[in-house]
């Protein structure tokens, strides 16, 4: 079977992409600036002015001070979507004046989280036909916190698209060699999207090697275990320097020509060497081997070369960045009434959420799905399973793996829990494309039994889809834009997550709902403390034309004249702070989403 | 037979799905039924302020159904948080029980087994929409003689040391600043997502002890003693205990606030003859200890 989608399932998926495109910029206005966003929103800018300057005076812009100046803020993160968040606030913002800035900036969120039910749809219908395609890629994108997380200039949906491309085209790489360096470049943008794209070798490792050994002679397996001695061997290298050296003197004393270096490049010589060996002494087996190649040499040297940050100080630099996700802080999380401040946290936590937020005709199939991979999966390795669920093979198990691997990942106790889906979301895709075979095995168990000719087969399949897919649209639109706020009716919607005592909302966006109250009601220059909403994305609110030009930000309800505070947890004693400055307990408005507090507003009383 | 149950099986997945995508659709549907207009609430506030009286509150069931503040009488309080359910809202004879049911997962159960004991409906409920107003006798109240806070102004603050003379502390705006860096002030905080209007208390440092002293207090049959840690300092991990001393003409009453404890704390001394009450605080920590505390002289139960 090839792995290529036919010619009309291209256009599909290509039509798919341009209206998840164009959807997300239709709604985008409504959609408040979360407290990450207006960072990168200002990276953005400000690397772009690098590159401007870059084209102007490149001697000035390829120095180390002018670099370090430039991409010191926010290094947390790599640059590919603040690089295209800024080139698209220049052109079509400043230069062409077309949207606002903040569209400006999100155009290329919109752009790569299109990729997404593109990709699902191109996939799926290979694997299972055009009926689950086409269900897979709507039904990630109908889920109401999917949908809120497409439209921001952030990374979570982003890298959740990298990884469903490099895996796709990792998948694709397998069977046609053409596909192996563009599964090479797509690792390298990953890397450059987000961290979560290192742990992508770590999935895809094992499959291109087995498949290698899977289908290779004696000669090849000989190549493949010199493979593994050289990455052992590089490993214990590894080893014994840290144990010298210690993990700080490891850092510190990497320069260009240092035992660090060289057994990085002899790691590279060696496995390049004997991937070439394993060419010459079978082709095959070097195809499966080949988009691993593609990604060990293309990843990092995309990762590098696209972050001005790193060339000066690459080891230094990276090393912090690394250490900064290993030891990201924990921020507050409200669970079942228990407000979850520091590791361990419960194992459940990322399945219960992921359960409770999912519309629930999407939970039924994503489930199903997922425990028939599981299963089938299985049964490849205990065949009284097989015989009873049937077996999977490779693809079956890429697609388990993936479907899991980030929220298993995440699941770990004493990895941050906060953020809701977003840390999770490049498991999301994979579920999708499971639920899409479910949704396909349902609508043709409905054919078959209303014995249906072709076209009434096709219509039951639309009506079938429409009534499964119509719940997850109907909340999504409900809720939109605060989407961070969703919940799912397994949780009772929001109201029963409310009283689950489950995190209201997070991320600071839903002030959008009280803004229009406050420009209407706020005095001229009024102070006004917007919490949890941080400076820079006040300015955006006032620039983006949402918020009034003329009232100011204040740091406190001591200062302020209106209050407007987020519903949270953790934060129930700012809101009483306020009570206290302003001597009332009494809002003035608030948002209250079907019933629920999320952002309330006090106004000073006058005196 | 086996042919039906054969198409059964066939269609059970489609099946399946549809009656789960109906369910959704079906809640969708029904849950704004759940929600109070305006003009309801609006109602609840007349029916309040007609038949109300000093010492009511409203308590809010399930508790987060905070839009009713919006239009409860501005003097009327209004009590919804985290745990409300167990509060015996000592100082209010009758609670007004504000309740919308018909909202998904409404903690029932927690409500009948913390909030319904000691209570005893009066009169009928009233419908509002999805909401029902229902007044109880609170059997948890008891006459509240005199409380610390209200008497705030009377307090003399002052500082020990071990071994060392009082460092009297001095008043300050609506503050009482005291050597040590230690303060008294009646300000609203929360503690364990109640808020509470309280006397908040930083206690000096160096080991030294804070010392609020009432020189003419009433005879009370019992005194409670409160005392919370505020916010987000309470589950800081290694922190110390805060020690608490109540000396009165009933006795002396000691209560320790554990480090890691998050809510209240509460002693109760026996009747009191009229006379002096000293308070004592004392915490190696005090920068993040800073505590609640509610003091209040209570008459015999209704």
């Amino acid at each position: 079977m090839s792995r290529a989608p036919t010619p009309l399932d291209r256009r599909i998926a290509l039509g798919l992409g341009v209206i998840a495109f164009f959807v997300l910029w239709a709604t985008e206005r409504a959609v408040g600036f979360v407290r990450d966003e207006s960072v990168y929103f200002a990276g953005a800018e400000q690397f772009a002015r690098w590159w401007s300057l870059l084209f102007h005076r490149p001697a000035a812009a390829l120095s180390d001070p002018v670099i370090s100046q430039a991409f010191d803020f926010n290094h947390e993160h790599p640059m590919l979507m603040k690089s295209l968040y800024g080139w698209s606030y220049a052109l079509f913002h400043q230069t062409l004046g077309w949207v606002r800035p903040a569209a400006g900036f999100r155009l290329p969120a919109f752009a790569v989280a299109a990729l997404i039910p593109a990709l699902v749809h191109a996939w799926g219908s290979v694997l299972w036909g055009r009926r689950a395609g086409l269900f897979a890629a709507l039904s990630f994108f109908v889920v109401p916190r999917h949908f809120f997380h497409a439209h921001l200039a952030a990374f979570d949906m982003p890298v959740a698209s990298m990884w469903l491309l490099v895996v796709y085209l990792f998948w694709r790489a397998e069977e046609d060699l053409r596909f192996a360096p563009w599964t090479g470049v797509a690792f390298g943008l990953a890397l450059a999207t987000k961290h979560n794209a290192f742990f992508l070798p770590v999935v895809l490792t094992p499959f291109g090697v087995l498949a290698a050994w899977r289908v290779t002679g004696e000669a090849g397996r000989n190549v493949l275990v010199r493979m593994a001695e050289v990455a052992v061997g590089f490993l214990a290298y590894l080893a014994l320097l840290l144990a010298v050296l210690g993990r700080e003197g490891l850092v510190q004393s990497w320069q260009l020509l240092s035992p660090q270096t060289l057994g990085l490049v002899a790691l590279v010589v060696g496995l390049a060497v004997l991937a070439l060996r394993l060419r010459v002494a079978d082709a095959a087996a070097f195809l499966k081997l080949a988009p691993l190649v593609a990604m060990g040499l293309l990843g990092p040297v995309i990762f590098y070369v696209h972050w001005p940050y790193l060339w000066y100080h690459p080891v230094d630099r990276l090393a912090w960045y690394f250490d900064f996700h290993a030891t990201h802080v924990h921020y507050a999380w409200t669970y079942f009434d228990v407000v979850l401040r520091s590791p361990p946290f419960p194992l459940s936590y990322v399945f219960v959420v992921t359960a409770l937020t999912l519309p629930i005709s999407l939970l039924l199939p994503i489930g199903a799905g997922l425990v028939r991979s599981v299963l089938r999966s299985l049964g490849d390795l205990v065949p009284a399973l097989g015989r009873r669920v049937g077996t999977g093979g490779a693809t079956e198990w890429l697609l388990a793996v993936n479907a899991l691997w980030s929220i298993l990942l995440i699941s770990y106790p004493t990895v941050p829990h906060f953020g809701g889906v977003k840390h999770w979301l490049p498991s999301m895709p994979f579920l999708a494309l499971l639920a899409g075979r479910e949704f396909d095995r349902a609508a043709a168990g409905l054919s078959s039994v209303l014995q249906l000719a072709p076209r009434r087969a096709i219509a039951a399949s639309i009506g079938l889809g429409a009534v499964v897919l119509l719940p997850a649209l109907t909340l999504t639109v409900h809720v939109h834009p605060y989407g961070t706020s969703a919940y799912g009716e397994l949780a009772g919607g929001i109201p029963g997550a409310a009283s689950l005592g489950l995190q209201r909302q997070y991320w600071s966006n839903n002030v959008t709902g009280v803004l229009p109250w406050i420009d209407a009601n706020a005095r001229p220059g009024a102070r006004v403390w917007l919490h949890e909403v941080n400076g820079l994305s006040f300015r955006d609110y006032q620039r983006n034309e949402m918020l009034r030009k003329d009232v100011m930000p204040v740091g406190g309800p001591e200062d302020a004249d209106l209050a407007a505070v987020q519903y949270h947890q953790e934060f129930r004693e700012q809101e009483v702070l306020v009570w206290q400055a302003f001597g009332t307990a009494i809002p003035s408005t608030g948002l209250y989403l079907d019933e629920t507090p999320q952002v309330v507003v006090y106004r000073r009383p006058e005196r | 037979m086996n042919e039906t149950a054969h198409r059964l099986r066939t269609a059970a997945p489609a099946l399946a799905l549809v009656l789960v995508a109906l369910y959704g659709l079906g809640f969708q549907l029904q849950l704004p039924r759940a929600f109070p207009s305006d003009a309801d609430y609006h109602a609840v506030a007349e029916a309040l302020t007609a038949a109300r009286a000093s010492g009511d509150v409203v308590l809010l069931h399930p508790w987060w159904t905070e839009r009713a503040r919006l239009f409860m009488p501005a003097d009327l309080p209004v009590v919804g948080y985290l745990g409300d359910t167990a509060d015996d809202l000592v100082a209010h004879p009758r609670i007004w029980v504000l309740a919308n049911e018909r909202l998904p997962r409404t903690p029932t159960a927690d409500f009948r087994a913390n909030f319904l004991p000691d209570r005893t409906p009066i009169g009928e409920s009233r419908q509002f929409g999805p909401l029902t107003l229902t007044a109880y006798r609170n059997g948890r109240s008891r006459p509240v003689l005199l409380s610390s806070i209200d008497a705030f102004d009377r307090l003399e603050v002052s500082v020990e040391a071990p071994g060392g003379s009082p460092q009297p502390c001095h008043r300050s705006g609506s503050r009482v600043l005291c050597p040590s860096d230690a303060s008294v002030e009646v300000t609203w905080h929360e503690v364990l997502y109640q808020p509470v209007r309280c006397l908040f208390v930083i206690p000096p440092s160096g080991g030294r002890t804070l010392a609020i002293h009432l020189p003419d207090a009433p005879a009370v049959d019992s005194l409670l003693l409160e005392a919370g840690i505020t916010w987000e300092h309470a589950w800081l991990p290694g922190r110390s205990d805060i020690q608490l001393q109540l000396e009165s003409p009933a006795g002396t009453l000691h209560l320790r606030v554990p480090g890691a404890h998050e809510g209240f704390f509460r002693g109760e001394s026996p009747a009191s003859g009229p006379g002096p009450w000293t308070l004592r605080i004392q915490t190696p920590n005090p920068q993040d200890r800073q505590v609640c505390v509610r003091l209040r002289g209570l008459g015999a139960a209704r």
